[in-house]
C-alpha cells in the first residue's frame, strides 16, 4: 500500500505545516481607513485635538533644497509660467526610446505571431486547448530548425522564389509556411446539385483564398499526421510526427502532394462546367 | 398472471425446464434437458465452448442462420497494418535520447573551450565557454545531461558561467587545498539552473582530474524500481541494489577511465569473485564488477580504496540530483513488509554519511553536493525545513547579525524525520536565482550568434526577456526567446 493511502497519513495531512505562518506587516493607518468607506466612525489613529502635523505650523520654515535637480525642476516650473513646454520629451529624451509609429504589426497583442503560424496553431489545437497547442507548434518550429536540411525533389518543386534548402532551418517559421503553401491547392470543387441532368451534381471548380487554400493544404497533412505512428512517447511526439509530414512535404515524399495533384486534375476537367448555362451567372 | 409463452422469443417453454439453472452444477449431474437452450436463462449461453474451439465457420459477432443481403460483392477485409511492434523500452530510450549538437547551427567564432582553471576564476564569469569534447564524453558516461536542456539547438555545448558557479568552484577548490570535503546542497526554485550547477562542477572536477560519482536521478533508487536485496551481518538491516550498482560502477568506469587507470590498490580483495593483488589499478578493479551478482562487494571495495587514507588519490566529487527523493521513507518494503527509510539502503547511506559529515573521509579532499528538484519533488518536510534553516544562519553568519528569523519545527506537525534532520544539520546551502542582466545578455548574445535567437541583442531585447522571464530565471529565459513560436 503506498504511503499516502495509509489511515494515519491522513490524519496528518490535516495538521501539514512545513513552517510558521508568516507575520504580517503592522498595518498603518491607510491600510485600516481602507474598505471603511461606509463606516462613519474614523478608525485613524487617536491624536490630540488640535494639534496640527508640524509642517502646517506657523513657526516651521519650509526646508531648503539646494541641488541640482532642484534647480532643473524650478526652471522647468518657471518655463510652464512662461507658457513654455519644458518637459518635451525631445529634450528630456526616454529610457528606452519612444515606440516607432505607426506600430509594427507584431507588436500588437492579437497578431504578434506569423498569419501563417497562428492559424496553422489554431488547426493543431483540439478540446479548445490554445496553450498546448502553442507548445506544440513551438516544438515543431524547434524540429524543423535542428533537422538537417531537406534534399529537394526537383520533381516537386516548391514555391517559385523560394530560398534554397540549406537556408531554411534556420527560418523554421518560412520553411514551415513555405511546405504548406507549396502543397496547397488553388481550387476547390463545389457540386451543384441535380444540374448535370439525371440528379448527378455538377462538379465546378472554384478558386480559393490564400487563408482558405492553408487550411485545406494542412487539413491533408494532419490527416496522414493522425495515421502515422509514433517512434517514442511522451508530449513530444505528436509535434513530432508533424514536423516529420512537412520536412517529408518539402522533400516530397509525401501523398499530400497527390491529393493536391488530384484535385487540380479534376479541376482542369471540369473547367468547362464553368460555362454551363445554370452556373453562368452564379460563379 | 404469466403469459404461456415468451414474450421475446414466442418459443413454448416446455414445463421439464427449469427457468434458471445454477451455474455451479457440475456436468456430472447436469440434467439431460439443460442440454437444450432454456430461453429465459443466460446460463446455457455463457455455457457454450468459446469462440475459438468453435471454429472459423462461424464468422463475426452474429450467428443468425439463413441468406444475408450482402451489398458489395467484393469487399476487401480491413487489416490493420500496424507495422513493427516497438521492443520494451524503445519508445522510452527515444524520449530520453540527448542530442549535443546542431549541425544547423552557426559556429560562434568566439567560443572559447572550457580550460582547468577557467571555471574557478571569477574573470570568467559572465561569459559562455563551450566543453571540450573529451569533457563532453565523460559527462555523457555519467549522464550529466538531461533530455530537457536545449543542449540540442546549438554548435556544441556551451554553459554560462555564472557568479554562484564560480563561487561554487570556488569553495571546492579551497576544501581541496584544506583536504576536506566540502558539504553542499543547491536549491532554488523551478528551472533556475540546479542541475546545471551539478553540471558545472563536475566538469571542473573533470577538467582537474577528479574522481566523479554522480547519481544522475535519485528517484531510481527508491522508488522501488530496481532490484534490492538485504546485506547479511548488517545491524540495523542495510539492503544494496545490485543492478543499480552495477550500472553505476560502469558510469564511473567510463567516466573516470584516465584517472582510475593511474591510481593503485592499497591492500589486496580477496573477498572479490576475482582476486585482485595490491598495487593493481583502480580501473581493472571496477572491471571486475561484471555481473550484477557481485557489484555491491566491488563498489565496496571501490569506495575502501578510494578513500583508503594516507594514500596518494586524486580529490573525489559525489554528486546527487533530485535530492528529495532520497531524504524520505522509500517505497521499498522489509520483509516484515515495513517500508524501508532511504537512509537503509546502502549506497544511499553512502552519499547522505559523506553529506552529513561523517562516513568515509576523502584522503585528498572534494566535494559532495546535492541538487534538489522542483518539478519531480516528493514532499520532504524535514529537508525543507532543514535547509530553510541552514540559509537563514548562513545569511545571519555573513552579516554577523540575527535578523532573519530562523524557521523553527512546526509543533502541530507529525511528518518530520530525525535521521534527515541529522544528515542536514551542518551542510552548506547555495540558493540559485536568477542571473543579472550582463549574464543574460552575455547568453542572449550567444543564442543568437549561433542564429537560434532571431532578434537584434540590445539593452530593450535583453530587458523583455529578462524581465518575461521573472528576473532572469534561466529556464524561463530559454522559454521566453528559444521555445516560442516567434522565432
Amino acid at each position: 500500500m503506498p504511503p499516502r493511502l495509509n489511515i494515519w497519513s491522513a490524519c496528518s495531512a490535516l495538521s501539514t505545516r512545513a513552517r510558521a505562518f508568516a507575520r504580517l506587516p503592522q498595518p498603518g493607518p491607510a491600510a485600516l481607513a481602507r474598505g471603511l468607506a461606509d463606516n462613519t466612525t474614523s478608525r485613524l489613529p487617536e491624536s490630540t485635538p488640535g494639534a496640527l502635523p508640524p509642517s502646517m505650523l506657523p513657526e516651521s520654515e519650509p526646508a531648503v533644497y539646494s541641488s541640482s535637480e532642484n534647480e532643473t525642476a524650478i526652471n522647468q516650473l518657471r518655463m510652464i509660467e512662461y507658457g513654455l513646454s519644458s518637459l518635451d520629451p525631445t529634450v528630456e529624451g526616454h529610457k528606452y526610446g519612444m515606440p516607432e509609429l505607426p506600430l509594427p504589426s507584431q507588436k500588437h497583442a492579437k497578431h504578434r505571431y506569423d498569419s501563417v503560424i497562428t492559424q496553422v496553431t489554431r488547426l493543431l489545437m483540439r478540446d479548445g486547448k490554445l496553450a498546448k497547442a502553442q507548445r506544440d507548434m513551438a516544438i515543431i518550429l524547434n524540429y524543423l530548425r535542428t533537422s538537417p536540411p531537406p534534399k529537394l525533389d526537383p520533381a516537386r518543386p516548391l514555391l517559385p522564389g523560394a530560398p534554397p534548402a540549406s537556408h531554411l532551418p534556420l527560418d523554421p517559421v518560412l520553411y514551415l509556411a513555405l511546405a504548406i503553401d507549396s502543397v496547397a491547392p488553388l481550387v476547390k470543387m463545389r457540386g451543384f446539385k441535380g444540374l448535370a441532368g439525371g440528379g448527378k451534381s455538377l462538379d465546378v471548380p472554384m478558386p480559393l483564398r490564400a487563408r482558405q487554400r492553408r487550411r485545406t493544404a494542412f487539413g491533408w497533412i494532419l490527416d496522414v499526421v493522425n495515421k502515422k505512428k509514433s517512434k517514442g512517447s511522451g508530449r513530444t511526439m505528436f509535434p513530432h510526427r508533424v514536423a516529420e509530414e512537412i520536412v517529408a512535404v518539402v522533400e516530397g515524399r509525401s501523398g499530400v502532394w497527390d491529393k493536391r495533384t488530384q484535385v487540380h486534375k479534376s479541376g482542369t476537367g471540369n473547367r468547362a462546367n464553368l460555362n454551363h448555362m445554370a452556373i453562368k451567372g452564379m460563379v | 398472471m404469466s403469459a404461456p409463452n415468451c414474450l421475446r422469443c414466442l418459443v413454448r417453454p416446455s414445463a421439464g425446464i427449469p427457468v434458471s439453472a445454477p451455474r455451479t452444477v457440475s456436468p456430472l449431474v447436469t440434467p439431460f434437458v439443460l442440454a437444450r437452450t432454456a430461453p429465459f436463462s443466460t446460463t446455457a449461453a455463457n455455457a457454450r465452448p468459446k469462440k475459438e474451439a468453435q471454429g472459423k465457420s462461424d464468422g463475426g459477432g452474429s450467428s443468425r442462420g439463413g441468406k444475408k443481403l450482402q451489398l458489395g460483392k467484393f469487399k476487401k477485409e480491413k487489416v490493420a497494418d500496424r507495422g513493427r511492434t516497438p521492443l520494451p523500452g524503445e519508445r522510452k530510450a527515444y524520449r530520453k535520447r540527448i542530442t549535443l549538437s546542431n549541425d544547423n547551427a552557426i559556429p560562434v567564432p568566439w567560443l572559447t573551450d572550457l580550460g582547468p582553471a577557467d571555471l574557478a576564476d571569477p574573470r570568467s564569469s559572465g561569459k559562455v565557454m563551450a566543453l571540450p569534447e573529451e569533457v563532453q564524453d565523460q559527462l555523457r558516461a555519467s549522464e550529466a545531461f538531461k533530455a530537457t536542456q536545449c543542449w540540442g539547438m546549438f554548435r556544441k555545448p556551451a554553459v554560462l558561467v555564472r557568479k554562484e558557479t564560480t563561487d561554487l568552484v570556488n569553495r571546492m577548490e579551497d576544501a581541496v587545498d584544506k583536504k576536506e570535503t566540502l558539504r553542499l546542497v543547491v536549491t532554488g526554485d523551478k528551472v533556475t539552473g540546479k542541475s546545471m550547477m551539478l553540471l558545472q562542477a563536475m566538469t571542473h572536477a573533470y577538467l582537474n582530474n577528479w574522481i566523479v560519482i554522480h547519481v544522475p536521478e535519485a528517484q531510481e533508487l527508491t522508488t522501488a524500481c530496481t532490484d534490492y536485496a538485504p546485506i547479511p551481518n548488517t545491524d540495523p538491516v542495510q539492503y544494496m541494489q545490485n543492478v543499480y550498482v552495477l550500472k553505476l560502477i560502469q558510469a564511473i568506469k567510463r567516466a573516470n577511465e584516465k584517472v582510475l587507470a593511474k591510481t593503485y590498490t592499497m591492500t589486496a580483495h580477496p573477498e572479490l569473485p576475482q582476486n585482485m593483488p595490491a598495487n593493481s589499478s583502480l580501473l581493472a578493479l571496477a572491471n571486475v564488477a561484471k555481473e550484477a551478482e557481485g557489484a555491491w562487494a566491488v563498489f565496496q571495495a571501490l569506495w575502501t580504496e578510494l578513500t583508503a587514507q594516507g594514500a596518494n588519490r586524486p580529490p573525489i566529487l559525489l554528486t546527487l540530483d533530485g535530492l528529495a527523493h532520497v531524504m524520505k521513507v522509500s517505497d521499498y518494503r522489509a520483509p516484515s513488509f515495513d517500508l524501508i527509510h532511504s537512509h537503509d539502503l546502502a549506497l544511499v547511506r553512502l552519499f547522505s554519511d559523506v553529506l552529513a559529515g561523517g562516513g568515509a573521509k576523502f584522503p585528498s579532499g572534494g566535494a559532495v553536493l546535492a541538487a534538489t528538484s522542483r518539478s519531480n519533488a516528493p514532499r520532504a518536510a524535514s529537508m525543507e525545513l532543514a535547509l530553510a534553516q541552514r540559509e537563514a544562519e548562513q545569511s545571519n553568519k555573513e552579516k554577523e547579525k540575527t535578523d532573519v528569523e530562523v524557521p523553527k519545527k512546526d509543533p502541530f506537525f507529525r511528518g518530520y524525520d530525525d535521521r534527515v534532520e541529522a544528515v542536514l544539520r551542518s551542510v552548506q546551502v547555495l540558493r540559485l536565482k536568477g542571473i543579472d542582466k550582463l549574464e543574460a545578455r552575455a547568453l542572449m548574445e550567444y543564442w543568437a550568434a549561433s542564429g537560434m535567437l532571431r532578434a537584434m541583442v540590445d539593452e530593450k531585447t535583453v530587458t523583455e526577456k529578462w524581465t518575461l522571464a521573472g528576473s532572469g530565471v534561466l529556464g524561463e529565459m530559454e522559454r521566453a526567446a528559444l521555445l516560442t513560436m516567434r522565432v
